[in-house]
């Protein structure tokens, strides 16, 4: 699916030219004037990159990004800006832009930035989906099976963890069985990459502290 | 006023002084009378006229005698008077009779000094002598001595004798024109005429010999006149007697003199003065006057019983003012004494006080007016002093503004630059494919252009906000517009700021008249301070910008924003100088939109919303139409 650019900029003759110069350059393009306008269409937007103003009557670049944290995480965010102010870009990067551009920037560096910003996105897309695909497969674990688990990535041997929960060894390999193929790790060292990613490796201390 | 009374106090004190000296002198005088005529009475004089009273020589002669007389004695004294009338009456029977009744008319008031004026009184008196007047002291005057001896008067009788002195006269006509060449000396055929004649001769000898001398005689009046008319201009002509001419007619000279100087084409000169105001210059002569004051004196010393001799009236010179200015000689080369007669008095002359009093008045007005002037022009100069330095502080003002919107308006700019590039390279990427869409290039070449020029007008704006006015740019324009650039102007730091601005417009065009730019830096400075108002956080920030016509006839600009509002203790003192809530303000920013408002017959008015916030008004005055 080829990557669309989505230009938000109350600025219409400049938005149009940004559109034409991406459009030529191979990308798709989507067009806003408003920050309004884009979380009016977000639903549809999965894959791509915002390139976003700063000042904008209305909702606001910064406020805008706010919004898109939590309902497009994921899609990457360009900032071009008027005004190069130092605060506004800290502000912008510590809240998870990709980049900060100063209009007008040139077709070079705005290409460079949109693609390396595309990549990354990618990358975390890749992610995004690894991990969804291991939480949707320990989703199907069974209680047991997950206690199990947790047990095993703090590195418990069975007769421990058969102790643990007051069961015989022997029922501890069956689940373990059972679980490696549910989350389909074929080593011990897989499924506790997985926990870890899933994020539950912390959970493991705490139970080991307590 | 001053000068006017110090004036007043030194006549009144001249005439004290005089008075004075009068009375000091009067019992002296009465003494020397009383002592030759008695203890008693005052002194009688008789005077004798030969003619009536209305004869010119009668009236200046005699008046001035009894003027002397009267002023030497204070008046103490009778004077008599009797006209002869012995031109009308010249019958020995008419002499007889009045020698007669005045021998009884002053029988009982015997006179103790006659006074006989002219020849024909002197023989009178000769004759009646015994029986009007036997110890009268007799002074004739009125003729000259030749006259006299051939009268054979009585040796006791005192004359006072008129002598004409060519020379003089002469002498007056050589200091009147310096660079006369010619001389004329014209005479009559009578025997007076030709032995006046000889005697000039003898007396103008030497005098002569500087001029080309014609002595003109025995000619008819007609030839002398016409040859007058060819007389050289540097000609001095002297003019005796002509009694009678070549041809046997008589004259009375001083018509003959007329005839003459009518035509003549040089000035004329003569010794006598009944020939003033017969076309003569002037000459050295006797006047009546200077007659009746002589033989005043001479009545006088004999009343005192002095010793006299016969004397002789004195000559003055004599000029007519208006043969001067018809000959444009210089009355500058008059000797000392010379009378001028005929001479217009100047207004000087004639109302001297008057005159000093309007010169006075009209130079203290006109001092009043210079003074008033320089004021005037003092004031102009400090008026337009102040209003370039009005136009300084607004011209600072104005950059103040444009530096604190640079930031806005570097952004505005970069809108349509970054547009340009993008579109000229989005423009190189498409000509670079196999087959470029030149539709698109050329709608992207379209938007270049516009976006150059909104580029364009960007600056024009700034460009505005930076110029310098060193006078007044007065035009008419229609606020309604210029709130709408100014609103362009205010956008993107109103963006920057998160600010919504929000305008309404009157319906008809808002014509006033006025400097553009120092009405857009009002609503600048407003909007500014505006914008300030409303902090850093907060939501639902808004100006607005509304123009309306008022209901007595003038344009109004409101704007209004949704700050903190003003507090109400200051609202009277946020248009003075140095007035500031803000740390950076310079606090002339309203005291500048005041200023200008009222440069242009307006003002500017601020007051609180009732839902919060200012909300400040700026009136000016519709420029009038011209078709109304």
């Amino acid at each position: 699916m080829n990557p669309i650019i989505h230009i938000v900029d109350d600025d219409l003759s400049f938005r149009i030219a940004l559109g034409r110069l991406l459009s030529a350059s191979g990308y798709g393009v989507a067009l806003y004037a408003s920050g309004e306008e884009l979380l009016a269409r977000l639903p549809g937007i999965e894959h791509g990159c915002i390139l976003l103003d700063l000042d904008m009557p209305g909702l606001s670049g910064l406020a805008l990004q706010e919004k898109l944290s939590t309902m497009a995480p994921l899609l990457p965010i360009v900032f071009l800006t008027g005004h190069g102010d130092i605060k506004a870009g800290v502000q912008a990067m510590k809240a998870g832009a990709d980049d900060f551009l100063e209009k007008p920037a040139t077709a070079d560096i705005l290409l460079e930035t949109i693609d390396k910003s595309l990549r990354r996105a990618d990358i975390r897309q890749e992610e995004f989906a690894r991990t969804n695909a291991s939480r949707a497969r320990l989703s199907n674990l069974t209680p047991r099976e997950f206690e199990v688990l947790r047990l095993l990535v703090r590195g418990k041997l069975n007769k421990q963890i058969a102790h643990a929960l007051g069961t015989s060894e022997r029922t501890i390999k069956a689940h373990r069985h059972n679980l490696m193929e549910k989350i389909g790790a074929r080593s011990l060292a897989e499924a506790v990459s997985i926990a870890e990613r899933l994020g539950l490796v912390d959970l493991v201390e705490e139970g080991d502290a307590s | 006023m001053r000068m006017l009374c110090d004036w007043a106090r030194l006549q009144r004190w001249l005439t004290k002084v005089c008075s004075l000296c009068l009375l000091l002198l009067l019992p002296g005088l009465s003494t020397a009378v009383g002592q030759t005529i008695s203890e008693t009475r005052a002194p009688r004089i008789l005077v004798l006229y030969p003619y009536d009273e209305r004869i010119a020589a009668t009236t200046v002669a005699g008046e001035a005698v009894r003027k002397r007389l009267l002023d030497a004695t204070g008046g103490k004294i009778d004077l008599f008077s009797e006209f002869l009338d012995l031109s009308r009456f010249p019958e020995a029977e008419h002499v007889d009779r009045m020698g007669k009744f005045l021998a009884e008319k002053y029988a009982v008031r015997q006179p103790d000094v006659v006074i006989a004026l002219g020849e024909q009184s002197a023989n009178f008196i000769a004759k009646h002598r015994a029986s009007l007047a036997k110890d009268a002291r007799l002074v004739v005057a009125g003729f000259n001595r030749s006259t006299a001896l051939r009268m054979n008067l009585p040796a006791d009788v005192t004359g006072v004798f008129t002598e004409f002195n060519i020379l003089k006269t002469a002498e007056l006509a050589r200091r009147l024109q310096p660079d006369a060449r010619h001389l004329f000396v014209i005479g009559g055929s009578s025997e007076f005429d030709r032995w006046w004649l000889e005697a000039a001769k003898t007396d103008l000898t030497s005098f002569s010999k500087n001029y080309d001398t014609t002595y003109l005689e025995n000619l008819t009046i007609e030839e002398l006149a016409a040859r007058a008319a060819a007389f050289p201009r540097d000609s001095i002509v002297l003019m005796l007697t002509i009694f009678k001419d070549r041809s046997g007619r008589n004259f009375i000279p001083r018509d003959a003199v007329k005839q003459i100087a009518a035509n003549a084409n040089a000035p004329i000169y003569g010794p006598y003065p009944t020939y003033l105001d017969y076309g003569i210059v002037g000459g050295n002569v006797v006047t009546f006057e200077s007659l009746g004051t002589t033989v005043a004196e001479l009545a006088l010393d004999v009343l005192h019983g002095k010793p006299v001799e016969h004397a002789q009236a004195p000559l003055v010179d004599m000029v007519d003012a208006r043969q001067l200015k018809r000959w444009g000689l210089s009355d500058k080369y008059l000797p000392p004494g010379t009378v001028q007669m005929f001479r217009q008095p100047s207004l000087l002359e004639d109302h001297w006080i008057d005159v000093s009093v309007a010169v006075f008045v009209v130079a203290l007005q006109s001092v009043v007016i210079t003074i008033l002037l320089l004021e005037r022009r003092r004031r102009l100069k400090a008026e337009i002093q102040s209003r370039h330095r009005l136009l300084e502080v607004i011209h600072l003002n104005q950059s103040a503004t444009a530096g604190a919107l640079s930031a806005s308006i570097a952004h505005e700019l970069n809108q349509p630059l970054g547009a340009i590039r993008s579109n000229a390279e989005a423009a190189s990427i498409v000509l670079r494919s196999p087959f470029p869409d030149l539709k698109l290039i050329e709608q992207i070449l379209v938007d270049i252009r516009d976006d150059d020029q909104r580029a364009h007008d960007i600056i024009s704006r700034m460009r505005g906000l930076l110029k310098k006015r060193r006078e007044i740019d007065w035009q008419v324009f229609d606020l309604n517009e210029l709130t709408s650039t100014a609103i362009k102007i205010l956008q993107g730091e109103a963006v920057r700021r998160g600010i919504v601005v929000s305008s309404s417009r009157a319906e008809d065009p808002l014509p006033i008249r006025a400097d553009r730019l120092h009405v857009q830096q009002v609503i600048l400075n407003i909007a500014i301070n505006a914008m300030d108002s409303m902090g850093v956080a907060g939501t639902n920030k808004n100006i607005s910008l509304e123009t309306r016509l008022t209901k007595d006839a003038k344009a109004e600009l409101s704007i209004s924003d949704s700050g903190d509002g003003i507090p109400e203790d200051k609202l009277a003192t946020i248009f003075e100088p140095f007035y500031t809530t803000k740390a950076a303000g310079t606090g002339l920013g309203l005291s500048i939109a005041r200023t200008i408002a009222e440069t242009y017959g307006g003002r500017i008015l601020a007051s609180n919303r009732c839902g919060g916030g200012a909300v400040f008004r700026l009136v000016l005055p519709l420029a009038r139409s011209d078709h109304p």
